[in-house]
């Protein structure tokens, strides 16, 4: 197995100016300009290997996107070094361009008024795809994403779900060997969360892609990565096999449970953990094997208006494993 | 050499077609904004032919060539709108994102961000404008075709020198991800490049020349024309070029390599 | 008619706030000023006058040019086409609240940005040149000029008002609006006194409301037209105003009615 992308030290320090309020402040500032440094990614080190499908999770502004942009060559690392399918990231050759993909949730690179097909035209040319593989894998990608006729309407006419289809086969007609993706499933709705990430997988499996993938939604994680890299405060938590990471840190799922009236929690105990309890509704901890009897308990014993099971919430999980270490 | 320019030449027409039918489905704000373009030209050039209904000379210069003055600057200031149109929107291309994705295409950053936007309704109201100075070189006395090469030289010398005032600004939004006010006050100046620089005081004048040099971009190709440039003028607006060039260039890989982008 | 004193002091301290959009509006402004004055002192040379206009008063005019540009030729117009497009004019439309009393108010307090800062570049230019200036003694010529201005403001203010309004109807109302603006900035003589136009062109332009913005109070304050004549220019000002403030509220209550009908 070749290694795709190692890293070795990585990190990223912000400058940002730091100004009084005020019109004085502002005054002052042109004068003695003060800054502030945050360092965004502390010395992350870590090793992929070809067609691996690796998930990188952390909190907000924890500095998943930070790396993830380091690695597509978008920033330069204050120090630390960084190979990736046999070049220097923020080198930015042609070269190396030509074999990644960064598609970031919630932005597109598609022209707004006009259809899709005029972008992929663009990055056609951008990319130097010579016509034939531009049909063909142009074709396969319709299929996949089941774009269909969605690419002669102008951008802006599509719905959200459409739009990040297309913008992923904007993003792939080059095939790249490298795709990192960040929030792919941020805003879509259930049906369409589950559309990406089969074609993520099928993408994977297909051309042995290497692909890193930024998600808060655990399920997104769960269905598509074997291993995760955890990422905290801009260091390095956990790096390993995901069921690991949720045996140890999430061993349960979330209970949530709306009655019609109001149920002592003493009576909930034997279900599972009673987080909360407000009015005619509850919300319970309870482990992954017995979600089902205790969901089924529920509804058989008490008089219930609405029953939710929800994992647990990245944020929890990485909370806890930061509290761990 | 010969691809890389063939590929900059199909991605320059891909975005300006691309842009060409974005800007087809604001069918009466094009008309509007064509309209407005065509009325400043017009009305402007009609004023200049008025003002000579009553003098002879203004400056020292006749008709033709106070027309030669104006619409030299025309061209120069509408190819380098025309090409250079994406800085105006620079700091919205850095702020949405989409300088994101030109920092990780194979296509160099600085190219997409300046030449993206390409104004169609530009590139027609250049045509009136090559027109009238068609016909102001044929009311022109014959001029060896030294003089016209002059003219074409320095012409382009000056869209080249606005190609660095823009890669700076370009530098300066990437940098701070604010300004283009810069941008918009080189604008304003520039308005005073539609008479000939002899018109202003001297103080104003070498304000023109060597501070914000709009002299050096539309003066001085006309001068070339006219038989009024010494060869140490042209040679100084060529130096200038090409130091602003390197310089310019400079600043913006500097900015790139500084760049922190806008989102999380 | 508190509210509309509170409206006009927030607009004021938000305008001196935004100050580098303040400065480039000024910048521009002063650039346009110099190259005019550059031009028509160019123009006379050593004659003593041009079309009527002496040194003296040619100058006046260019000046007057700068501040009657400030003080009528700001406007709600684009603030409404933005605020109609993205629907912020609901929350206006169901208060207790003219939509037209608001936007004069805010328009006031930039008028009186612009117009300190222009009395401030006029004072600069006066300083740094020769030639004089002409000053009215007659304060009958003053406050002629002073009502004159005034209406011209409120004509520019309804005029445009009502080509705004179009964005009731089209999201592509900037096109129209760029157009009406530049096409006014010459008719109104904001460029040059229009006695420089041909004698049909000038009759037809006389016809139209749009000299009455700074051709008409300029010539007043330079005391070009005699005391009788300029009462009776300014009553058929007072009718145009009349007329456009009528429309612009007629097509304002038809637009909110086919807004409100969208149900936006």
């Amino acid at each position: 197995m070749t290694v795709a992308l190692q890293t070795k030290g990585l990190t990223k320090d912000y400058r940002s100016p730091v100004k009084e309020p005020g019109l004085w402040g502002g005054v002052k500032a042109l004068f003695d300009r003060k800054y502030k440094d945050t360092r965004a990614v502390d010395g992350i080190s870590f090793t992929i290997q070809e067609g691996e499908l690796v998930g990188f999770l952390g909190a907000n502004g924890a500095g998943k996107t930070t790396t993830l942009k380091m690695l597509s060559g978008l920033l330069t690392p204050t120090s630390g070094e960084a190979v990736a399918l046999g070049h220097v990231p923020w080198k930015r050759e042609a070269e190396f361009q030509k074999k990644i993909s960064l598609v970031m949730g919630q932005r597109t690179q598609l022209w707004w008024e006009i259809p899709a097909y005029e972008t992929f035209r663009l990055n056609q040319a951008i990319y130097g795809i010579p016509e034939p593989d531009f049909r063909r894998n142009l074709d396969e990608l319709v299929d996949l994403l089941e774009l269909g006729d969605h690419l002669t309407v102008p951008v802006k006419k599509l719905s959200l779900g459409q739009r990040m289809r297309a913008e992923m086969a904007a993003a792939l007609l080059h095939q790249p060997r490298l795709l990192l993706l960040d929030e792919p499933t941020i805003g879509l709705d259930v049906v369409m969360q589950k559309k990406v990430r089969e074609f993520v997988k099928a993408y994977n499996k297909r051309y042995n892609a290497t692909i890193m993938l930024t998600s808060h939604n655990m399920t997104d994680v769960v269905e598509l990565c074997r291993r995760v890299i955890v990422i905290e405060r801009g260091v390095l938590l956990y790096d390993g096999p995901l069921d690991r990471l949720v045996e140890r840190y999430a061993g349960h799922k979330i209970l949530r449970a709306r009655f019609k009236t109001p149920v002592a929690a003493e009576d909930l105990k034997a279900l599972g953990t009673v987080v909360r309890v407000e009015d005619n509704s509850v919300v319970l901890e309870v482990p992954r094997d017995r979600i089902a009897a205790s969901a089924a308990a529920l509804l058989g014993s008490y008089p219930v208006l609405d029953l939710d099971v929800e994992e647990v919430d990245i944020d929890d999980i990485v909370r806890r494993l930061f509290s761990h270490s | 050499m010969r691809a890389g320019l063939r590929k900059y030449f199909r991605i320059w027409t891909r975005t300006a077609s691309m842009a060409m039918q974005a800007q087809l489905t604001y069918r009466l704000g094009s008309f509007g904004f064509l309209l407005g373009k065509m009325i400043r030209l017009l009305f402007f050039f009609a004023f200049v032919v008025a003002i000579f209904n009553h003098v002879d000379t203004v400056a020292g210069y006749n008709l033709v060539e106070t027309a030669l003055f104006f619409l030299t600057f025309n061209v120069v200031d509408m190819i380098a709108q025309i090409f250079f149109r994406g800085v105006y929107g620079a700091r919205r291309t850095v702020a949405e994102g989409d300088f994101d994705f030109y920092l990780i295409q194979p296509c160099s950053p600085l190219f997409r961000m300046v030449c993206s936007t390409v104004d169609f309704l530009d590139i027609i109201t250049l045509i009136p404008v090559l027109v009238m100075v068609g016909m102001v070189f044929a009311r022109l006395p014959p001029l060896g075709w030294g003089r016209y090469a002059a003219y074409a030289a320095l012409t382009a010398n000056g869209v080249a020198l606005i190609f660095a005032i823009h890669v700076f600004v370009a530098g300066l939004t990437v940098r701070t991800q604010e300004l283009e006010n810069a941008i918009w006050i080189y604008r304003d100046v520039m308005f005073m490049g539609k008479f000939p620089v002899d018109v202003y005081a001297r103080p104003v004048r070498w304000v023109l020349t060597f501070g914000i040099p709009i002299a050096v971009m539309t003066t001085f190709p006309a001068k070339a024309l006219l038989g009024l440039l010494t060869p140490a003028w042209a040679a100084y607006a060529v130096v200038l070029t090409a130091a602003a060039l390197v310089l310019s260039a400079r600043y913006w890989r500097g900015s790139i390599a500084r760049y922190t982008s806008s989102s999380s | 008619m508190k509210k509309y004193l509170v409206a006009y002091s927030i607009s004021l301290q938000e305008t001196l706030q935004r100050r580098s959009t303040l400065i480039m509006d000024r910048v521009g402004g002063f650039a346009v000023l110099l190259s005019l004055y550059s031009f028509w002192n160019a123009l006379l040379g050593t004659k003593p006058s041009f079309l009527g206009y002496t040194r003296p008063e040619m100058l006046t005019y260019v000046l007057l040019i700068n501040i009657l540009r400030s003080f009528v030729f700001t406007g709600r117009g684009w603030q409404l086409v933005g605020e109609i497009s993205s629907g912020r004019i609901s929350s206006y439309l169901v208060r207790p609240l003219s939509y037209h009393g608001y936007a004069l108010s805010l328009d006031l307090a930039q008028k009186t940005v612009h117009v300190a800062s222009a009395f401030f570049e006029v004072a600069l230019l006066s300083a740094l040149v020769r030639g004089g200036l002409f000053l009215p003694r007659d304060p009958a010529t003053w406050a002629l000029f002073l009502a004159a201005a005034v209406l011209a403001s409120l004509l520019f203010f309804f005029m445009e008002f009502m080509v705004s309004s179009l964005a009731f109807w089209t999201s592509e109302s900037g096109g129209p609006l760029f157009c009406f603006e530049l096409f006014l900035a010459f008719a109104a003589g904001a460029f040059f006194p229009l006695d420089v136009l041909p004698e049909g062109l000038r009759r037809a332009l006389s016809a139209t409301p749009f000299p009455y913005m700074v051709y008409f109070p300029a010539r007043v304050f330079l005391e070009k037209v005699s005391l009788a004549e300029g009462a009776r220019l300014l009553a058929i000002e007072a009718a145009w105003l009349a007329v456009f403030l009528a429309a612009a509220l007629a097509v304002w209550r038809r637009g909110v009615r086919s807004y409100a009908a969208e149900g936006g």
